[in-house]
């Protein structure tokens, strides 16, 4: 016990010693100090920058594709962010989903608080006049579009139960698209004029307000007609979207509940597979998580390049150091320091280097990533887990690469360290 | 622990173990000339050397650095080991100092065997028992003399209060007590000596261990820094100290003369002295 005691309280001289030989031989030479260091703080400040840019995006992409509705699971034939041509073929080869499904969604899915139908050209063309836009999204739907994937009507409405049920050539523009067709109008104004739909002529009866963007979607260049109409004039061989939203917490239960009406209006036997997909906006999550791992992991090992290069800056210096004071290990050993003093002493001090560094790197990186959200349309959004991991990060490279010369210096003999000139 | 702290004691005071009962006072340039020696018979002996050997391999060649000595240091004694450089003093100081372990032979310090200690046991001897002085002074240039002076009692452990109040009163005994906060380059030589000394008897060791430490002062200061080791002798320190002057030496109760690895004589200061001067008069 009493030895115990004793060998805290040494221990803790010992490394309130270090500290202050470290920060005394810091201060002493500052100007190499700030140079040793410097590896360090590019290394952790391209990282922290790069993280806090990268969680910025992570935001922005979370807050866009909170625009497909959280709660919304989109039956279709495709499934969505699916890999390899095959695949693709499968599908499309698939049995189009139709008014016959979307008749027995709306009869028999007790769990869904909204349903409509979707159907989409993907490189549409409207014209009005001498404006004319191309490859852009049509989408016939009916009026609970708004329901179940977002939305707000700026001006004028959005398309009726009578629009669909007469298929009338009624059309509601979204923000951009009534911007371009329409430059310098005011969105009431543009309500009553007349476009031109791959040809066909529509009334513009309203128009969105702005939604953003959903990955390479832009959600405001969208035009809606009624689907019947859609189907009449655009073509009727297609395969629809249903969008069907539950209540919050109850995804997984409608998902469960339209998996088994979908495959018995579509007579899938029991040992085959879904013919079908019911796609979640978890979907472009998960997808969009794998191009971000990628970029962490590529950020991660540039980073890791510059703490190595950092790394062995310090113990360039660190071993300069111990050569230098050579003689100042032989006078400690002389004095009753053991080995492990002098290494304790080395380890703290490359480490103290090396935090600070970590520190200044944090802080600039944390300055670099505002920087970018200011100047740049990217985001940026600094979490105290990089701040964490950034000083801890240096620390242990402080450690690491401290550890060699350290070593050395505990090894020195003290009858030669005292005789070095 | 208290009790050992207490018993430490404070500063520059008496060493542990006291080198008997009645003293003498500091005066005469040879102290103690006739007391010393028989005033240790009835305690055990500081240092024994029995037959020690330190060989070393240069280029292939066994260089027979110390090439069996023998002898035996008293508490209390003041000791001068001379001899010309390559004669192996320095080999032999590095022994005694626990700096260094023999090739062969026994070496007994204070009762405890060096042989067979581990780096960290020599290194907690050292720092109990030894104080080193040397001839280059060997302070740590950025720090002060206060807290040069406490180095050997952070290596003790001790907490910084217990330190700074020891290394102060130390620094007091060798007449520094207004230069506590000066760094070595703002000092003389013989201040930077006397912290030297300071921090060699701050952790009260049993043998103060001086390699040429008068080597880097003129001689007037070189007198100042001998007359407060004859102090610190008169006050029961055991000193050991290692010159090739052999005028230091003739001031010495005891001194040991070292030719080749071997001792060639071991005597009265005085004697060893003047053997000295007469085989450099005759080598000449």
């Amino acid at each position: 016990m009493r030895r115990l005691c004793r060998g805290l309280l040494r221990l803790s001289a010992e490394v309130s010693e270090g500290l202050s030989i470290a920060l005394g031989s810091l201060l002493g030479a500052r100007l190499r100090s700030f140079l040793t260091t410097l590896g360090i703080v590019i290394g952790v400040m391209t990282v922290i920058a790069i993280v806090a840019i990268i969680q910025g995006l992570d935001a922005a992409f979370e807050e866009q594709v909170a625009n497909l509705g959280a709660h919304t699971i989109y039956v279709s034939k495709y499934q969505w962010m699916s890999q390899g041509q095959g695949e693709w073929w499968l599908m499309r080869n698939r049995k189009d989903v139709g008014l016959r499904e979307l008749e027995a969604v709306e009869r028999e899915a007790t769990l869904a608080t909204a349903v409509s139908p979707q159907v989409n050209v993907l490189q549409g063309t409207v014209t009005q006049g001498d404006h004319e836009l191309r490859g852009i999204r049509v989408t016939g739907t009916d009026t609970r579009y708004l329901d179940t994937s977002g939305g707000n009507v700026a001006a004028g409405r959005f398309l009726s139960q009578t629009d669909v049920d007469l298929s009338r050539a009624s059309v509601v523009l979204g923000f951009a698209a009534g911007q371009r067709l329409f430059p310098g109008y005011e969105p009431e104004a543009i309500l009553g004029h007349r476009v031109r739909i791959q040809g066909h002529v529509f009334t513009v009866v309203g128009t969105m307000a702005r939604r953003g963007r959903l990955l390479d979607l832009d959600m405001d260049t969208i035009v809606f007609l009624p689907f019947t109409t859609f189907l009449r004039d655009l073509g009727g061989k297609r395969s629809l979207i249903l969008a069907v939203s539950a209540a919050p917490g109850h995804i997984e239960e409608l998902q469960d509940q339209l998996t088994g009406i979908l495959r018995r209006v579509r007579a899938v036997p029991p040992d085959r597979k879904d013919d079908f997909a019911c796609n979640k906006q978890e979907a472009f999550l998960r997808f969009y998580k794998q191009l971000t791992g990628a970029l962490y992991a590529v950020a991660v090992a540039v980073g890791l390049i510059t703490l190595v290069v950092g790394g062995i800056g310090i113990m360039n210096i660190m071993l300069v150091s111990v050569t230098e004071r050579t003689r100042e290990i032989g006078v400690r050993r002389a004095l009753g320091a053991r080995r492990r003093t002098i290494l304790l002493q080395f380890l703290i001090e490359s480490s103290v280097v090396a935090t600070l560094g970590g520190a200044a790197g944090t802080a600039l990186g944390l300055f670099a990533g505002e920087l970018v959200a200011l100047l740049t349309p990217l985001a940026a959004r600094s979490t105290p887990a990089a701040v964490v991991l950034g000083l801890s990060f240096s620390a242990v490279v402080g450690l690491l690469f401290g550890s060699w010369p350290a070593w050395r210096a505990a090894r020195l003999d003290p009858v030669e360290a005292l005789r070095y000139e | 622990m208290s009790a050992e702290r207490e018993e430490e004691g404070r500063g520059l005071g008496t060493p542990r173990q006291r080198a008997g009962e009645g003293e003498e006072g500091p005066s005469s340039p040879a102290w103690g000339q006739a007391g010393s020696a028989h005033r240790a018979e009835a305690l055990p002996p500081l240092i024994v050397v029995e037959n020690l050997h330190r060989h070393y391999l240069v280029g292939g060649e066994t260089v027979r650095a110390l090439d069996g000595v023998s002898f035996v240091v008293c508490r209390g004694e003041f000791l001068a080991i001379v001899g010309q450089s390559g004669s192996g003093k320095s080999t032999l100081m590095n022994l005694i100092g626990c700096l260094d372990t023999p090739t062969s032979g026994i070496y007994r310090l204070n009762g405890s065997d060096v042989e067979g200690l581990d780096d960290d046991a020599l290194a907690d001897l050292r720092n109990r028992e030894i104080g080193f002085v040397f001839q280059t002074f060997q302070l740590l240039p950025r720090a002060t003399a206060l807290q040069n002076v406490e180095l050997p009692l952070v290596y003790r452990g001790l907490p910084r209060r217990d330190r700074r109040a020891r290394a102060a009163a130390a620094l007091e005994a060798v007449g520094l007590a207004n230069r506590m906060h000066h760094r070595p380059n703002e000092l003389s030589g013989g201040q930077r000596q006397r912290v030297a000394v300071a921090r060699a008897l701050v952790g009260e060791p049993s043998l103060l261990l001086a390699d040429e430490p008068t080597g880097n002062l003129d001689s007037a200061t070189g007198e100042e820094i001998i007359r407060l080791f004859g102090e610190l002798h008169a006050r029961g320190h055991t000193i050991l100290l290692v010159t090739h002057e052999p005028r230091l030496a003739a001031r010495c109760p005891r001194a040991i003369r070292l030719s080749d690895g071997r001792i060639v004589g071991d005597g009265p200061g005085t004697e060893i002295a003047a053997l000295g001067a007469a085989r450099t008069v005759h080598a000449s």
